[in-house]
């Protein structure tokens, strides 16, 4: 088990009035407990408000978890920010506008000094060519692409780190279909090719059952169920997921 | 991307006058404080082209000299309160909590002083310098510009890219320096280019209440103190230093209006 | 009845021509489904709502013609152009929240094309409006026509969004991704209502998306669009069945493989 999620529990606290009192309490996640195996893909899926994108994050400690703990195998991942990256949702927004491509890739290598500056442009192109894009691209600004290039070169950079983990929030959802359909080929191509494990969110059935071997269903913070692939689709115990399904097979 | 019309007018007066100050020791016809006792008060001539004033100076030469100092204090008093604003806005915003509260809690208490009086009051304790000008105002003019880079960075900060920054492992410096500042500077080049116009305005009143840059050394402020008592007689020393004085905070207007067109913005 | 031929739009954006429509040709038939299908960026917006001329500043109609029933709506002026809108063609759009102005009720915006479109009374057209809300099935119509927009969820101001679209008894409803902002089940209902509208009314309908499987569903004929033109024009069942433009493959390879469980 690479990762091992123990009873995570988010709450935000909701704070009105004039002295900033806390007047509610928002649980986003309650005792969700899951583990993911090396080199196997974990599907996450829920509707808007389930709290995966929440979960995402506490994984990537981008945020700290109100209870539960995250463990990460020691022994796999000892420099967590070298060894797990994370990929966004809205390839818009998560590329620095004021950044060239060329120096949105250097970052990663510079930050963990995995290579030295001689190197940096060589092993720039090595990584767009990973991910299908050519030499071009380097001295351009992120405006300049579409939205499925952008994650082309997100998917690049988050490669940049020869990471162990990459931890995926709707990484594809914004963009159309055929565009969808070519970024999960490009990302199931590297997952082999790199050794990598997946932790991959959706609202997407369809696109869950394309990418993972086991899935967890979230429904307002606690997971509804979780099992294998086939079994949840073949046998959906809740009737929550059965829902699910059924109007996705519509 | 081209440039609009606003933003070429304005960089072609400010251009000029940036050009004229710098190389004034070569273009000004006459030294700026030489007493020409046989060429009181004339009136604009060949040899004196805008005239000269109650002691035969030079005008277009006190001027030129003068933009020197008008434009220095300007650029200078602004690039200190550029220093302290974005320090503080971005440590604020940054940050966040009580670092954010204690901070803008300050800059609302220099907000509150009226600044005038204040400068005048420090001013008259200490000499009226060049250098302390500069300062004074630099110190008493960051506030906006604090507050201008902390909501930028508060909105800003949220941004998936941020994240995205964090993710990949980068320091806290690194974030604020080569994400966060970058994105937030466009208005705040915006508010400052206004901030110098807006110190040279100060410092031209000041001067003018003789508390400013002190005579012999010309400035467009102090060239003015004398039109006080010659403006029956002699028109030129107050149309063209005040020309000067409105010339440049026209340029300088016309910037940020014109920066504000070229990047979009509408504040 | 709809017939458009060789359309080309241009936009000019600053200076940049960008190539929206590059010679779009196609018809809709009376009491037709007509399914435009495409990716982002296809031109099936463009096309949409060029035949009523409801396009930016920025945009050219280079050449092209679009008949109406026989009439050529691209040389029709301003003031005649606009009695077709609305009343011989009508719209639903892509946000049901955007299109509706959030500081009148909605009853008082459905009212609005009856009051000028048709003439009508106040008291006439306050029942006219009653009934048209019954009529996209929308139970509680006097609280609904009390309720200002940001009340109602989306499903529900879409719905109210195809009542004003038929207030006027329009020939042609162009839809324009109706269902895209809606959830699921929303989603199901409202393709359900459109439908059943469609068959009681007689109208055609142009409805654009990029979802092949409500293409499946509700169309007649299938036009695929792909970087301004239309690459491929069938019966439904053909375009599923033999496609043969590369991109309608590539479009259904991945509706199979990601779009449908």
């Amino acid at each position: 088990m690479i990762i091992h999620a123990t009873h995570i529990s988010k709450y935000f606290s909701v704070e009105g009035g004039m002295y900033k009192r806390r007047t509610g309490l928002v649980r986003a996640l309650e005792d969700v407990s899951f583990s993911v195996e090396e080199f196997s893909t974990l599907g996450i899926v829920g509707e808007s408000g389930s709290g995966k994108t929440t979960l995402a994050k506490i994984v990537a400690r981008l945020i700290a978890p109100t209870k539960g703990t995250v463990e990460f195998d020691s022994g796999r991942i000892n420099n967590f920010r070298k060894d797990v990256q994370v990929i966004f949702q809205n390839p818009y927004a998560s590329l620095d506008p004021k950044m060239r491509i060329k120096d949105a890739l250097y970052e990663p290598l510079l930050i963990h000094r995995l290579a030295a500056p001689r190197q940096l442009r060589d092993k720039a192109l090595e990584l767009l060519d990973i991910v299908g894009m050519g030499e071009d691209a380097l001295g351009r600004f992120p405006a300049e692409f579409s939205g499925g290039q952008r994650q082309r070169i997100c998917i690049a950079r988050a490669l940049a780190t020869q990471p162990k983990c990459i931890i995926l929030d709707e990484p594809i959802s914004s963009l159309d279909l055929t565009i969808q359909l070519k970024l999960l080929d490009l990302l199931l191509r590297v997952k082999e090719e790199f050794r990598l494990t997946y932790l991959f969110i959706s609202h997407n059935l369809s696109v869950i059952k394309y990418m993972a071997d086991s899935v967890i269903v979230l429904k307002e913070g606690r997971i509804v169920e979780q099992g294998g692939m086939h079994e949840l689709f073949s046998h959906p115990s809740h009737p929550y997921t059965q829902n699910l399904l059924r109007s996705a097979r519509r | 991307m081209r440039m609009n019309k606003l933003l070429c007018a304005g960089i072609a007066i400010i251009g000029f006058l940036g050009v004229l100050a710098i190389l004034a020791p070569f273009i000004s016809p006459y030294e700026p404080s030489l007493i020409d006792s046989t060429n009181l008060l004339t009136p604009p001539s060949y040899a004196h082209p805008l005239g000269t004033d109650s002691l035969g100076r030079d005008l277009l030469s006190r001027i030129i000299y003068g933009a020197r100092i008008s434009l220095s204090i300007g650029i200078i008093a602004v690039g200190i309160s550029l220093l302290i604003g974005v320090i503080a806005g971005s440590i604020a915003g940054y940050s966040g909590g009580l670092t954010d509260s204690v901070i803008m809690r300050c800059a609302d208490i220099v907000l509150c002083f009226p600044t005038f009086f204040l400068i005048l009051a420090v001013v008259a304790v200490l000499e009226p310098s060049i250098i302390n000008i500069m300062v004074i105002i630099g110190l008493t003019s960051w506030m906006g510009i604090a507050r201008l880079i902390r909501s930028e960075i508060l909105s800003l900060k949220e941004r998936e890219f941020i994240q995205a920054a964090k993710a990949i492992g980068a320091s806290h410096i690194r974030i604020i320096c080569r994400h966060l500042l970058p994105n937030a500077m466009g208005p705040v080049f915006v508010n400052a280019t206004l901030g110098i116009a807006g110190a040279i305005l100060l410092e031209s009143a000041l001067s003018f209440l003789g508390l400013g840059v002190q005579p012999p050394v010309p400035s467009w402020g102090n060239i003015l103190i004398e039109s006080k008592a010659t403006l029956g007689v002699a028109w030129w020393i107050t149309l063209f230093p005040g020309l000067a004085i409105f010339v440049t905070i026209l340029g300088f207007n016309f910037i940020a209006e014109g920066l504000k067109k070229q990047w979009g913005y509408n504040a | 009845m709809l017939e458009i031929s060789n359309l080309r739009v241009h936009f000019d954006l600053n200076g940049t021509i960008v190539k929206a429509l590059c010679g779009v040709t196609f018809g809709v038939g009376p009491k037709e489904t007509l399914v435009v299908a495409g990716e982002s960026g296809s031109g099936k917006t463009v096309t949409a709502l060029t035949v009523t001329r409801l396009l930016p500043a920025s945009a050219r109609i280079i050449s092209g013609e679009i008949y109406f029933d026989g009439e050529d709506l691209l040389s029709l002026e301003e003031d005649a152009l606009r009695k077709v809108r609305g009343k011989e063609i009508a719209y639903v759009f892509q946000e049901p929240g955007t299109f509706l102005n959030p500081v009148y009720t909605v009853g008082n915006q459905i009212m609005e094309p009856l009051l000028l479109h048709q003439g009508l009374s106040r008291a006439e057209a306050f029942a006219e409006a009653l009934r048209l809300i019954a009529l996209v099935q929308i139970k509680e119509g006097r609280r609904v026509f009390f309720s200002y927009p940001h009340q109602l969820s989306g499903g529900m101001n879409q719905r109210i969004g195809i009542a004003m679209s038929l207030a006027c008894r329009p020939r042609l409803l162009i839809a324009d991704e109706p269902t895209t902002s809606l959830d699921v089940t929303t989603e199901s209902e409202i393709l359900d209502l459109l439908c059943e509208l469609k068959d009681n009314f007689g109208f055609s309908l142009l409805f654009i998306t990029h979802n092949l499987s409500i293409a499946r569903r509700i169309a007649d004929r299938i036009c695929v669009m792909y970087k301004g033109v239309v690459v491929e024009e069938a019966d439904t069942e053909r375009i599923f069945s033999s496609p043969r433009h590369f991109h309608t493959m590539e479009l259904i390879q991945a509706y199979q493989a990601i779009g449908t469980l």
